[in-house]
This record gives C-alpha cells, sequence and structure tokens, in this order.
C-alpha cells in the first residue's frame, strides 16, 4: 500500500501567465503546504524547484531548462487547448500529469500525485535500464572469462559459470565486474570450489 | 436585509439513510423556526432526492438556476456531495455540508463543518493503541468513506508497528455478516474498525454482540468496535442492548453537558417533546442553517465571497461550541469527543479534546522533506 503522498514543504514553480488560474492554483498549492511562486520566463538551472506546473497552452522550448521528457523532478501541465500539438509539447516536456484550465480545486491534489508517482516510476525504470544495459554490454567479458576458467579447471562451461558466479556472490561484485578484473590481470582465476 | 433568506435544504429524507436524512432535515427545520422567530427570515427549498445520485444533481440546478438560492445546506454521502459541487461551482454558490468525511478536499465554494480524519479518527487511534494494541480488525462500506477511513487506519497502524489482521467491505445495506464475524473470531484482532453504515452496521455490531456472549474476548471492554459515524437517531434501530460498551467519536454527542447544549436540548424537548433524542446530524445540520443565515446577515448579502470573508473573520458562537472557519481550507476548527454507548441508547461521553483545526490533505501531521533533486544531464 502506498502511504498518504505529502507535499508539505514542497517548492513548487508554476510557469504561466497571472491570472484566476494561477491564483486558484496558488490557493489549493498553499493549502497542500507547498510553497508556490509564479513566473513566466525560464526557470534557470540552478537553485530548482521540488517540482513544475507549466502552461502547455502557451509554454516554449526553452522554459524548462532540459531537454527531452527526463525532466529533473515531477511536472504536470496546464492545459486548456485540446490541440494534438499541445498535448504533444506537455509530454516533450516530460509533463506525467495534466490540470485542466479552468483550474478547479479538486484536480489539483491528484495531478500532483500521479506527477511525482510517474516521475519516480520512469526515474526507477530508466536506472534499472542503464543497470541492464551496462550487464549486457559487458557480456562477452563474462564470456571470455568463463572459457578461461573452463581451460584451466578442465571444467565445461557450465561449471566453469558456476565457478565465476558463486566467487562473485562472494566478492560482493556483478559477474562482469568479477570478469573485467580476471581477463584484466587484476584478480588471479577463482579456484574451482 | 429585509428580504426572506434562500436556502436550499437537500436530504434524502426516503430511501436508505433516510433516518440520518430526516434527523438532518429536522435540524435545519429547528433552525429556521428559531431564526424566523428572531426576526431574520429565511425561505428555505426543501427537496428530497430519495438517495439517487441523478436526483441530487436535478434538485441542485433547480435550487441554485431557478429558485435562486446561492446557499444548500445538505447532502451526506460523499457521493452526493461531489456530484453537486460543481453546480455550486458554476453558479457560484455555496454548499453547505455538515457530515465527518474521509477528507482529501477543500473547496472554496464548500463550507465543511463535519469534520474530516484529523477530526476523528486520528485522535480516536490515539485514544484506542495505547489501551487496546495495535492489531485492528477493519470493516466499511464498499464506497469512498469506507475504503479511505481504512486505508488511512492502516497507514496508521503501519506506522505504529502495528498489523491490520483483516480487511473487509460490505456493499451497502448489506446485513450479512457472519463470514466476517467467522473471520474476526479466527483472528483475533485487537479492537475492530466499524466503517459500515446503516442496516450492515447494525447487523454488525448485533453478531459481534453474540460472538462476545460465546466468547468474552470479544466484549466492548476487551475488543471494542470503534466508529465514527454512528449516531443517536440510530442506536434505536439496533436490537436493545446490542450496542452496549462500543465506541463512537463525534464532534457532538446529546449527552454534553455544555450549557449551550442544555439550553438546546431544552428547546428542541419543547417542541418535539421528552423522548426525542439530538444527533449529531440533527446537531449539525441546526449548526450549518444557523451559521449560513448569520453568516449571510451579517454580510448583508448571500454573495458567497462576502459570506465567506465573514465567516471567516471571527469565530461564531455555536451549539459545538465557537466555531472558527478556517479562511484557506474552509473547515471548522471541531472539538473530538469519544462516546461509549449506554444502556439507554445515548452516549456516555468518556473523553473529549478541545477543537482541532482541520487538516484535510494532512500535511501536518509528518514533516516531509523533499529530497533536494539535481539535473541528470
Amino acid at each position: 500500500m502506498r502511504d498518504t503522498p505529502n507535499f508539505a514543504g514542497w517548492t513548487v514553480t508554476i510557469l504561466h501567465r497571472e491570472d484566476s488560474n494561477t491564483e486558484r492554483l496558488i490557493r489549493q498549492l498553499r493549502l497542500l503546504g507547498l510553497r508556490p511562486s509564479v513566473q513566466w520566463k525560464p526557470i534557470e538551472a540552478a537553485g530548482l524547484p521540488d517540482m513544475v506546473i507549466v502552461d502547455a497552452d502557451q509554454g516554449f522550448d526553452d522554459l524548462l531548462p532540459w531537454r527531452g521528457s527526463n525532466p529533473a523532478m515531477p511536472v504536470a501541465a496546464l492545459l486548456g487547448s485540446e490541440a494534438p500539438g499541445r498535448i504533444a509539447w506537455a509530454l516533450e516536456q516530460g509533463a506525467s500529469a495534466i490540470i485542466a484550465k479552468p483550474v478547479s480545486a479538486s484536480s489539483v491534489y491528484p495531478a500532483l500525485v500521479m506527477a511525482l508517482s510517474i516521475h519516480e516510476e520512469r526515474k526507477a525504470a530508466a536506472e534499472k535500464m542503464q543497470y541492464l544495459e551496462e550487464r549486457v554490454r559487458l557480456r562477452p567479458l563474462v564470456h571470455a572469462a568463463v572459457e578461461r576458467i573452463a581451460e584451466r579447471h578442465k571444467v565445461d562451461e557450465e561449471r566453469a559459470y558456476t565457478i565465476l558466479r558463486q566467487s562473485a556472490m562472494r566478492r560482493r561484485l556483478t559477474m562482469e565486474q568479477l570478469a573485467a578484473f580476471i581477463l584484466g590481470g587484476a584478480e588471479p582465476l577463482p579456484e574451482a570450489g | 436585509m429585509h428580504d426572506a433568506i434562500k436556502i436550499g435544504i437537500l436530504y434524502s429524507t426516503t430511501g436508505p439513510y433516510a433516518a440520518m436524512g430526516r434527523d438532518a432535515r429536522d435540524g435545519a427545520q429547528l433552525a429556521i423556526d428559531e431564526l424566523g422567530a428572531a426576526g431574520k427570515l429565511i425561505e428555505p427549498v426543501f427537496i428530497d432526492p430519495h438517495a439517487d445520485i441523478a436526483a441530487y444533481l436535478e434538485a441542485a440546478r433547480h435550487m441554485l438556476r431557478d429558485a435562486g438560492c446561492r446557499h444548500i445546506v445538505g447532502t451526506i454521502t460523499s457521493a452526493a456531495r461531489k456530484e453537486v459541487i460543481p453546480l455550486v461551482e458554476k453558479y457560484d454558490g455555496l454548499l453547505w455540508y455538515m457530515c465527518p468525511y474521509e477528507g482529501f478536499e477543500a473547496n472554496e465554494n464548500v463550507v465543511y463543518i463535519g469534520g474530516c480524519p484529523n477530526q476523528h479518527l486520528l485522535p480516536f487511534f490515539e485514544y484506542l493503541l495505547p489501551r487496546y494494541g495495535s492489531r485492528p480488525y477493519l470493516v466499511g462500506a464498499n464506497y469512498v468513506w469506507g475504503w479511505e477511513m481504512n486505508r488511512l487506519a492502516r497507514e496508521l497502524i503501519t506506522n505504529a508497528g502495528g498489523t491490520v489482521l483483516g480487511e473487509r467491505y460490505l456493499p451497502l445495506e448489506e446485513t450479512a455478516v457472519e463470514r466476517i464475524v467467522t473471520d474476526i473470531e479466527q483472528r483475533r484482532p485487537s479492537f475492530i474498525l466499524n466503517n459500515l453504515i446503516g442496516p450492515s452496521s447494525y447487523a454488525f455490531l448485533e453478531a459481534i454482540r453474540k460472538l462476545g456472549e460465546r466468547d468474552q474476548a470479544f466484549l466492548p471492554a476487551n475488543c471494542p468496535v470503534a466508529s465514527c459515524d454512528l449516531m443517536e437517531c440510530e442506536l434505536e434501530d439496533i436490537r436493545p442492548g446490542a450496542a452496549v460498551g462500543q465506541l463512537c467519536a463525534a464532534s457532538y454527542f446529546d449527552s454534553l453537558g455544555s450549557a449551550e447544549n442544555d439550553a438546546f436540548k431544552a428547546r428542541v424537548q419543547a417542541r418535539d417533546g421528552a423522548s426525542r433524542r439530538v444527533s449529531s446530524l440533527f446537531a449539525s445540520a441546526y449548526t450549518a442553517v444557523k451559521l449560513c443565515a448569520e453568516a449571510i446577515v451579517a454580510a448583508g448579502s448571500d454573495e458567497p465571497q462576502l459570506v465567506r470573508r465573514e465567516l471567516h473573520a471571527h469565530p461564531w458562537p455555536s451549539l459545538l461550541g465557537p466555531l472558527s472557519i478556517d479562511a484557506s481550507t474552509n473547515h471548522a476548527a471541531l472539538p473530538f469527543h469519544l462516546g461509549r454507548i449506554n444502556a439507554e441508547n445515548g452516549f456516555d461521553v468518556i473523553a473529549s479534546r478541545p477543537p482541532l483545526a482541520a487538516d484535510p490533505y494532512l500535511t501536518g501531521k509528518r514533516s516531509h522533506h523533499a529530497p533536494k533533486l539535481r539535473v541528470v544531464s
């Protein structure tokens, strides 16, 4: 089960021209415990807020200090338009929730929760992907190390693989790391155990 | 102001939770009568939507668009409130909601005087956990009230290092509680949180009483059934004696010993007879209508913006004590009372706390520091 999301103390930058929408939004954000500020100029890369809410109706590319849909913090888009181009722009900024205009009080908290939750999921998925890519990239090293162990200990590949795996576990290394050390000569060949 | 103040009174006085609707309507009527006698003429528009969600919408539309009401006192369930709110926003009116609810809402066009979880569930658990333990069983009606109250309860229990031994739901009006009670008997919780409503709740309390007669571990003194939504007007619908000893949280009980309450009960009984009990619904509907009319008179207009400003300006004397409405959340600060059901179909107040400010999004209870995020290029 998920804990009740709590935004108390979070800073949020609203990228939108001040109007009745931002007024209602600010009221709701404040009572949720956030510290909102409104601006209609690009965010500085230094001193980023904890969350960004951006006007996707009028938004332009330099408003947000990142490129592509991997934002540094959760992003929600304010959207009145239904034009596919504006929805696409919101997605390109990495928005993971939409607050429809005119802003209604009940739409704000759910959007923040969605934006945060999806942002965290994406971050976790990206990290996992990076880890797996690294392992795939290093796979040839594992293969080479297995061959060398098989040769030395006169065992079949399956047995050599087990030796490498067990040794890596004992050393608290990934197989890829240990294989790289062995091939580089930084580690002796593991004993058959 | 010379014209009568128009107020829509929106309660289902027929249908599955009619007993509650009638009690609330009676409370509203008493306030209207008293205001009239004091020279503040109210022109109420009563509509009974028969617990039908579509009818709530029609009724609210009629009140706001055709009947000239800017203010509606009413709705009991969250489903009905959520249905009515968009219309109230559209016509820029004010909805005066006076039931305890599950929180996570704060609308500018709604005044909340019924209490959210930090005003009922949280102090209730602060009382229950040290006394009975942190291994409860959760039951609830199968809709947002039951779900959300039990979700919060689970979070509170988990944070306290306890374990939820079971969580079960019943459809509204379902009275077949045997399987749940059998499960409770096997799991042996330290207390039971009851978020069932109406007939389900009554059947459940009766079944737990029978279980307690077989096995005293389930008597109220050992494993109480704790409710946040059981009222005086319902106790007569429960088999005599079946609920005695069980616990309930509310911001008002008929048995409160305050001077305001004594005077209030005397007026109610003078009108309705000595046997009339005042439920928290009756009291809160009365309070809502009174507050609404007084704030309109003070504002000199029924324009919601002016009424809100007046409302937030200072505490209002009320049956529940001085009532402060927070300007940012539009929620009332409310006292917490814990009642134990007695053999006379009433509640003995066994613990009380002074008014607690509402925290509808539970932002203040736990401090949360967002991780400082860095740009990952």
